[in-house]
């Protein structure tokens, strides 16, 4: 049995002066998956993230988490009381100590996790009487990571949680969050650009490039949907391309010398059959990566 | 715990505010022993025109503590000063990125509306406290002057001072909630009031009807009249201009 939805975003579109953000956004996220939302800079992700909170509305289009609207305002309070939220910019209260703050969130959730507080204040080792302001980049990152987890979240949106830390730090941040969700059993949408976090925590992956979804699934699906089909032939390849494939997902066709490479996003089976009848010397199925993937997806020459 | 949120926001604002006014209410008080060795000199003037009118008007009123009182504090240091710090703690960026993690903010179980709310509230208080605490300073630093001063009086002109300078708090609430930065509501804000200021002046006894003179309570303390209608028409003004902070708040995309 499939697992009920948490996040589904339905053609979502949103224009901002003359500058379309979101043309027709389509994906899925089901409950106890940790989904990395990849994409370029200005791709897309961080709007969805807010038309998805309600912080943001959508030009049209539905966004719905735990199978409520995000665009109704009593909805909207429903879905943040179950949600713990990271924003790319780390945006807190800089007025702040952290003890204050800490205090100022937990006031507004009833399942709040003192014990989870305690813990990670520990782990993260807190300065609890110095003001936001006047925390490193690292510091502040801990404490709105500290602040998303402790909510009794069953969702956590994590918008860029790593960026602008080093790998030493980012790597604790990606760390405390799969173990926090192997705990406590909660659905993870987390944006970045970064394809080796995808690959490190995520299960599901959703592909965003101006504003669509190009890749959406499992992990493991969409690596096993695309594969590389390399051709040797005796002399030079033959002049091909994708339209001489009758195969459906032909994504790409390199000729490289004695080499053809078919990049398929929708299995090899009948790419191969139809490679033989070109007659190669031999025929490889290769994985592909999913930064290759990536690249791919979003048109970007590797 | 949003009111702590607010407060922690505007402390500044309304401690200093609260400084200055209880300094100047205390200067009132002590200026008037000053007045008081100037005023035989008075006879003497023989003013013409109608700003000669207005000074031997003034001499006249302040002739008495209760006169002096009302038009050194109520009608020109409380109204004016008031006015700026009504502004101020009105102004700034309600739910914009200039105050800091608005993100945050939005991120949390409340609606808009509640968050506007509990910020309108906390600095209409702030600003009550303004209008009241240094004008009951007035009769209670009085007998060091061997003069008294009524606490209802003293309580009536607050109550103008704050439902009049309420509606100066709303303009920049609202303003604030177009604007993103703290200083656009609060220069927009002072403009209205000080062109409001002008024209009253300029009006002469048609701008009797007006906002500065229904905050400095003239009639109250010319004949006893509370101006109730223009408390009315004042409290309606500033709850409409509310009403639409938390409209135009609630369709903004952040």
């Amino acid at each position: 049995m499939s697992e009920p939805l948490v996040v589904e975003a339905v053609d979502l579109r949103k224009q901002y002066d003359g500058t379309h953000a979101l043309r027709g956004l389509s994906f899925a996220v089901p409950a106890g998956s940790i989904c990395g939302f990849l994409g370029r800079n200005g791709a897309g992700k961080t709007t969805t993230i807010k038309v998805l909170l309600g912080m943001t509305r959508a030009s049209s289009g539905q966004a719905r988490v735990f199978g409520l609207a995000s665009d109704d305002a009593n909805a909207g309070v429903e879905i943040r009381r179950r949600t713990g939220f990271v924003s790319d910019e780390k945006d807190l209260y800089d007025y702040m100590t952290v003890a204050d703050i800490i205090r100022f969130t937990a006031s507004f959730y009833p399942r709040w996790r003192a014990d989870l507080e305690q813990h990670y204040i520990r782990r993260f080792e807190l300065p609890l009487y110095r003001v936001v302001k006047a925390l490193s980049r690292g510091m502040r990152t801990r404490v709105a990571v500290l602040l998303a987890l402790c909510r009794g979240a069953e969702l956590l949106v994590l918008d860029e949680p790593t960026s602008g830390l080093d790998p030493a730090a980012a790597e604790d941040v990606l760390q405390t969050i799969v173990s926090h969700v192997a705990a406590e059993q909660a659905t993870v949408f987390f944006s970045t650009h970064q394809i080796a976090e995808v690959d490190q925590i995520a299960d599901r992956v959703v592909i965003i490039d101006s504003g669509r979804a190009v890749v959406s699934g499992a992990l493991d699906d969409v690596r096993a949907r695309f594969r590389r089909v390399q051709l040797v032939f005796e002399g030079e390849a033959p002049d091909v391309t994708a339209a001489a494939f009758r195969s459906p997902g032909i994504e790409r066709i390199d000729r490289r010398g004695r080499v053809l490479t078919v990049l398929s996003s929708a299995g090899v089976e009948a790419v191969v059959e139809e490679a033989r009848s070109l007659n190669p010397v031999s025929v490889d199925v290769v994985p592909v990566t999913l930064k290759e993937i990536f690249l791919e997806s979003v048109k970007v020459e590797n | 715990m949003l009111w702590y949120k607010s407060w922690l926001e505007t402390r500044w604002r309304f401690l200093i505010g609260f400084a200055v006014l209880a300094i100047m209410a205390c200067g009132t008080i002590y200026d008037y022993l000053a007045v008081q060795k100037l005023l035989p000199l008075a006879p003497a003037i023989e003013p013409t025109g109608e700003l000669g009118r207005r000074l031997k008007e003034a001499v006249e009123i302040e002739r008495e503590f209760r006169g002096f009182v009302w038009l050194q504090w109520f009608r020109q240091n409380l109204t004016q000063t008031g006015t700026l710090f009504a502004v101020l703690l009105g102004s700034g960026g309600l739910l914009s990125r200039s105050s800091g993690g608005a993100l945050f903010t939005l991120s949390l179980p409340v609606t808009r509306r509640d968050l506007l709310t509990t910020r309108a509230a906390v600095g209409l208080t702030e600003f009550f406290a303004l209008a009241l605490v240094p004008s009951l300073l007035i009769p209670l630093l009085a007998p060091s002057i061997g003069q008294t001063y009524s606490i209802v009086d003293a309580l009536i002109h607050a109550l103008c001072i704050f439902l009049g300078g309420s509606v100066f708090f709303s303009l920049a609430f609202l303003l604030s909630t177009a604007f993103d930065d703290l200083w656009r509501p609060l220069v927009v804000a002072c403009g209205i009031g000080l062109v409001l200021a002008v024209v009253e002046t300029a009006a002469g006894s048609a701008g009797r009807v007006g906002l500065f003179h229904v905050m400095s309570g003239e009639s109250y303390f010319r004949s006893g009249a509370i101006p109730w209608i223009g408390m009315l028409v004042a409290t309606a003004l500033s709850a409409g201009m509310l009403y639409a902070s938390t409209v135009n708040i609630a369709r903004r995309d952040f």
